[in-house]
């Protein structure tokens, strides 16, 4: 049973759509990436499964079930910006949030403050903190009482780079301890590390979703070079097969649907057209690259 | 889940100074405007000048019991306008430090919020309600000679009218901070509508009443609920008509301000709970 099933959800500002019939289930267990450019509809879809905001068209169900507050309760979430009282301390606000959820209890304050790395300043009012201790903050809001479910938009927002690889390894290990991880970011190198699942948006529109390999590798790429790159490159149209090409510094990219080629058939097509090739290699898509090949017009 | 409720409302107000500093001010304004006025009463009853007897004569001791209940009321009512900034603070810092939409993350339902600022709003209106009483009852102590315990609190019906008056005017307070969500905006509208453009409706409607027939300006927001406490007598007794009306017409306007104040909230709910946060 999915964590969460999205199915055909829409949602419009005006004469702008936020979202347009956008469905896709998230795996119990999985560290799931919402990838988008500014403006796709990622915080909107989150907003929306956690009840912020009301959605045109469409349904959605946690757990299997209608979704209710009491769904919200078991899931830590932080949505957009860390959203605590100023003038309260870490402990002060963690307390209003464990009074909310019913998740954790003093002692888990002060276990989730140790987590982030905020014990010291646990008795400042947020209104004191950097950026980044407020995003630690309410991070540790999301983690308190160890929920099942965790909601992280832009986890990472105003975190230094050690603070960027805390958070990394934090991820990891709830997802080793069987947590469902639900992530919106638009650091793809981040995602990519994390992330066994990823759903891609753009426009408020779900333009692939699937596991990280899946979604990566819809395609295989070549990577070949020869002493008479002019020439491969003339040879290697006539493959059967092939998608496209494309030249770059590192030599002549070859893209093919996936399983349709191989390196060894690659290499014995070019020998036979009387090509010896001086490299040979199967390129692995980035997640990067795939995003702005997905994104861009 | 009540005392869950009142449970995280408290630990939202018990460490925030601007609250307990605005209710401070509160409670030195209600002493401040009864004693200013008991001592300019004191004053102008000089027993020594013939017009200090006079006034005596004229006015009685509005400050005595049973009358200091309702003369602390009265005066005591031009200050609600402090605790309703108390009020749209509350309302409008949620929406400001945007955890108006972490409470509903966190698993609140959007109805449990509102609840959550009407247990507030009860819990300011008590503050006031006991800021009050405390004024009416030692003001009251030191303006009787002779305290009759049979007839001191004959006019302690007050108490309540003053209450439902002040929680009456702080839930629209309330719902104007919900609309209108900028802290700064809303105390503008609430004075402006509560001191000048409500005073102008007012005087409009009283201008037409012969006309119409009516006075419909008893039915303005404000206005129903500060017909629960008339002038005290002491300066009622100059229109001695006017003010037998407004007397026979609180238990009215008891009606009316109950009818106003679940309007209020039930409005509240509803908005809450339809908008996107």
């Amino acid at each position: 049973m999915p964590v969460l099933e999205i199915n055909s959800i829409s949602k419009a500002y005006g004469r702008i759509k936020a979202l347009d019939n956008v469905s896709f289930k998230i795996p119990k267990g999985s560290v799931f990436g919402l990838l988008g450019p500014n403006g796709s509809g990622k915080t909107t879809l989150l907003s929306i499964v956690l009840d912020v905001l009301q959605s045109d068209s469409g349904r959605y169900n946690w757990f299997g079930e209608s979704p209710s507050h009491l769904h919200r309760k078991k899931i830590g979430s932080l949505l957009e910006t860390p959203n605590l009282y100023h003038y309260l301390t870490a402990v002060q606000n963690l307390r209003i949030t464990q009074s909310i959820s019913g998740r954790g209890n003093e002692e888990d304050i002060h276990a989730v403050l140790e987590k982030v790395n905020l014990h010291e300043r646990k008795n400042s009012r947020f209104s004191t903190y950097s950026l980044g201790m407020k995003q630690r903050l309410a991070i540790a809001a999301a983690l308190l009482g160890n929920p099942d479910v965790l909601v992280l938009d832009e986890p990472t927002n105003g975190l230094d780079p050690v603070g960027i690889a805390e958070i990394r390894d934090l991820i990891k290990e709830l997802a080793i301890d069987g947590h469902t991880v639900i992530m919106a970011s638009h650091l793809l190198d981040e995602v990519e590390k994390v992330c066994d699942h990823v759903a891609i948006l753009k426009h408020g529109h779900l333009i692939a979703c699937g596991t990280v390999e899946d979604v990566l590798s819809a395609e295989d790429c070549l990577l070949l070079s020869a002493a008479d790159q002019l020439l491969l490159t003339e040879k290697m149209r006539a493959y059967p097969g092939l998608l496209r090409m494309n030249t770059t510094a590192e030599g002549l990219e070859c893209y093919f649907a996936k399983g349709a080629s191989s390196a060894e058939m690659v290499n014995r097509f070019c020998f036979e057209q009387g090509l010896v090739l001086s490299q040979i290699w199967v390129k692995k898509k980035r997640l990067e690259e795939k995003f702005f090949e997905l994104t861009n017009e | 889940m009540l005392s869950n409720l009142i449970k995280t409302e408290w630990l939202k107000l018990r460490n925030y100074r601007a609250f307990w500093l605005l209710l401070a001010v509160t409670a030195i304004s209600y002493p401040g405007i009864n004693g200013i006025a008991y001592y300019g009463y004191m004053d102008s009853i000089d027993a020594r000048t013939q017009s200090g007897k006079l006034v005596k004569m004229l006015l009685g001791n509005p400050f005595a019991f049973p009358q200091s209940f309702h003369t602390t009321a009265y005066l005591s009512s031009f200050f609600t306008f402090i605790p309703a900034i108390v009020v749209i603070m509350l309302i409008t810092n949620e929406y400001m430090f945007k955890t108006h939409r972490q409470n509903i993350i966190d698993g609140w339902e959007k109805s449990t919020f509102i609840a959550g600022k009407f247990i507030s709003v009860v819990l300011v209106t008590l503050i006031v309600t006991f800021f009050y009483l405390a004024v009416a009852s030692v003001i009251g102590t030191i303006a009787t000679a002779d305290i009759d315990q049979a007839k001191m609190l004959e006019k302690s019906h007050y108490i309540g009218l003053f209450s439902l008056q002040v929680f009456c005017q702080l839930s629209i307070a309330f719902l104007l901070g919900l609309l209108i969500r900028k802290a700064f905006i809303a105390y503008g509208v609430y004075i402006f509508y509560s001191f000048i453009l409500e005073n102008i409706l007012s005087g409009f409607f009283r201008m037409k009443s012969k006309k119409w027939g009516m006075d419909y300006g008893h039915y303005l927001p404000f206005e129903i609920s500060d017909r629960l406490i008339p002038l005290p007598p002491f300066i009622g007794r100059f229109n001695e008509a006017d003010n037998k009306l407004a007397i026979a017409a609180i238990d009215k306007h008891v009606l009316y301000t109950l009818v106003l104040t679940a309007f209020v909230w039930l409005l509240s709910f509803y908005i809450f709970k339809k908008r996107d946060l």
